[in-house]
């Protein structure tokens, strides 16, 4: 019995901290989605670009870990200053259907420039944290938990810290949410559009590659990682569009289900139902809360 | 009266949107420094579409002045930009008073300052200025701006405006919809801000007798073209206007065309 409840916890943990990883790939879709009701189709591919990139300035070219990090999200906010002036600015009074049609081609852009810049084979990433239980937990707790896992909950929540301090208590974080309610009073007030978009491009970059290096060092460095952003389209639909708090929870959840069920039911269904069960969950989402968990609600005074 | 007395002089406009729909045919009027001009009219007669071609964001409606000029204290206003319109001054309240409804009422006031580069200090004593006009919305500086009333959301489109420092205010039909007792509240309010702040004001309004009542000067707006214009006082008194415009009407004559057509058959008759 008590092994029983230790194998259930370990299954739970490990997926509540694999769903982290979710969350850090979803996060980078709400920020874009906050600031201009966009879903941003070329997410994937940012992590992909960025986190390459990060690869190719390291071992191409064997730039110190630090530097290159930094180089990688000085690149990404270039990426978002271009974005911004060449994409977003001419499509300006443009329909959001229209928005989300671009970001589709740029998802292609970047994915192209990648490859054609640091080539097309898959590359190790060792952030220097194994993925391997820690002996500690082990030992202590009878849990078999990956160092990787428990990083990426880290670094997920300092993310998420940071983030709602920015958009709290700091001015441009004023102006985001101000834009994300109506960009059109935002700008009759004087908010510049253009710096709230080039802000959360470029947060959304810096993401992505915090997320790409997750991933990259999970499952190597490669285009597989563009499919990222299918399983955070769950993740959101739960969590809701325009939630930080959400991205996160439905991470978590996303993660937590998706393991649990496939540990305990998927037997019944010969397996593999990790790929679809979260789809599932959305879909009922989508349902009975089509504005996820924590998404804004659409509020009426009456 | 001379042109460096008007802060806001627009010379015989003309908009178009999306290149083909003709919104304003031939608009012209001034405002002096200091006053409170109304520009006046029923649905769809242009009155949005000239304070919008004012504070250039007919562009983000794909809207163009094609022709005619508008200069804002001393300088053309064709190469603008809405923030930096509000750089120079000029903030516009949008019709819908469009509050952040996820911020708070003092977030929302707040966020009027944001092109001004102003320290935490120097903002809470502005915002404390603003409230002294706003004494409502001090009450409710905590609650989320979505779930106050609406002539609690008119008073924090105004006040997040006047946060900007602005020398000029387009306000977009402020009254609308708001019960009678809140009109006057509101317009008490908006005189105090033009008499204590000396702050020019460009109304748009449908509640004729409340705005000229409140104006120094007006304009009668219709189907894109300025019909009528003269003092407040002038137009109050005018038989047409009171027929047309302040609900004392005969003969089924709706609006100047009517009028017009009207004293032209008469004209003709006579011939």
């Amino acid at each position: 019995m008590v092994d029983e409840l230790l194998f259930f916890m370990e299954v739970l943990v490990g997926g509540l901290l694999a769903g982290t990883m979710y969350s850090l790939v979803a996060l980078g879709f709400v920020l874009i989605f906050k600031a201009s009701a966009t879903f941003n189709f070329s997410q994937g591919a940012m992590v992909f670009f960025s986190v390459l990139a990060f690869c190719g300035f390291m071992q191409d070219f064997n730039i110190p870990f630090v530097l290159a990090f930094i180089m990688a999200a000085l690149l990404m906010v270039v990426v978002g200053l271009c974005t911004e002036r060449f994409v977003l600015r001419p499509l300006m009074n443009a329909s959001e259907d229209t928005v989300l049609m671009a970001t589709i081609g740029l998802g292609y852009v970047l994915e192209g420039l990648a490859q054609a810049a640091w080539g097309v084979e898959v590359r190790r990433l060792d952030l220097g944290i194994g993925d391997f239980p820690v002996p500690w937990i082990a030992d202590n707790l009878k849990l078999f938990i990956s160092a990787l896992d428990i990083t990426a909950g880290l670094v997920a929540a300092i993310m998420i810290i940071g983030l709602f301090l920015l958009f709290k208590y700091t001015k441009i974080g004023l102006g985001l949410r101000a834009v994300a309610d109506d960009a059109g009073a935002a700008s009759s007030i004087g908010i510049p559009l253009k710096h709230i978009m080039l802000l959360v491009w470029s947060a959304a970059g810096v993401v992505a590659l915090v997320a790409g290096c997750m991933w990259g060092a999970r499952a190597g460095v490669q285009f597989a990682l563009v499919d990222l952003a299918l399983k955070a389209l769950p993740v959101l639909i739960i969590g809701g569009f325009s939630s930080i708090p959400g991205a996160i929870i439905g991470g978590l959840i996303i993660g937590a289900v998706e393991k649990v069920l496939e540990v305990y039911i998927g037997p019944f269904f010969g397996g593999a139902i990790e790929g679809w069960a979260p789809y599932v969950l959305a879909i009922f989402f989508l349902l009975y809360r089509p504005e996820g968990l924590f998404g804004e609600k659409i509020i009426r005074r009456v | 009266m001379s042109s460096s007395t008007n802060i806001l002089d627009i010379k015989n406009i003309e908009v178009m949107y999306d290149n083909v729909i003709l919104a304003l045919h031939d608009v012209s009027l001034k405002v002096p420094k200091g006053k409170v001009v109304a520009l006046l009219g029923a649905n769809g007669a242009g009155k949005s579409t000239t304070l919008k071609a004012v504070s250039t964001m007919l562009a983000s409606e794909r809207g163009k002045v094609t022709k005619g000029s508008i200069n804002y204290d001393g300088t053309s206003i064709d190469k603008q930009n809405p923030s930096q319109m509000v750089g120079l001054g000029m903030v516009q309240v949008l019709e819908g008073r469009r509050c952040f409804g996820h911020l708070t009422v003092e977030e929302n006031i707040i966020s009027g300052a944001y092109s001004r580069k102003l320290s935490k200090g120097d903002i809470n004593q502005e915002l404390e200025k603003i409230y002294t006009y706003f004494i409502r919305l001090k009450e409710r500086r905590k609650s989320q701006a979505a779930f106050t009333s609406g002539g609690e959301q008119q008073m924090i489109a105004v006040a997040r405006a006047m946060m900007a420092k602005p020398k000029m205010l387009l306000l977009d039909e402020p009254t609308m919809g708001l019960a009678p007792q809140l009109v006057a509240e509101i317009f008490n309010i908006v005189k105090e801000l033009n008499q204590k702040e000396g702050v020019s004001i460009l109304l748009a309004e449908q509640n004729t007798n409340v705005a000229l009542k409140n104006s120094d000067y007006g304009y009668i707006i219709e189907t894109g073209r300025v019909m009528l214009d003269g003092t407040a006082q002038s137009l109050l008194s005018n038989d047409q206007v009171k027929e047309l415009y302040l609900g004392i009407s005969k003969k089924g004559r709706k609006n100047f065309r009517d009028v017009l057509k009207e004293e032209s058959l008469t004209k003709k008759k006579i011939n």
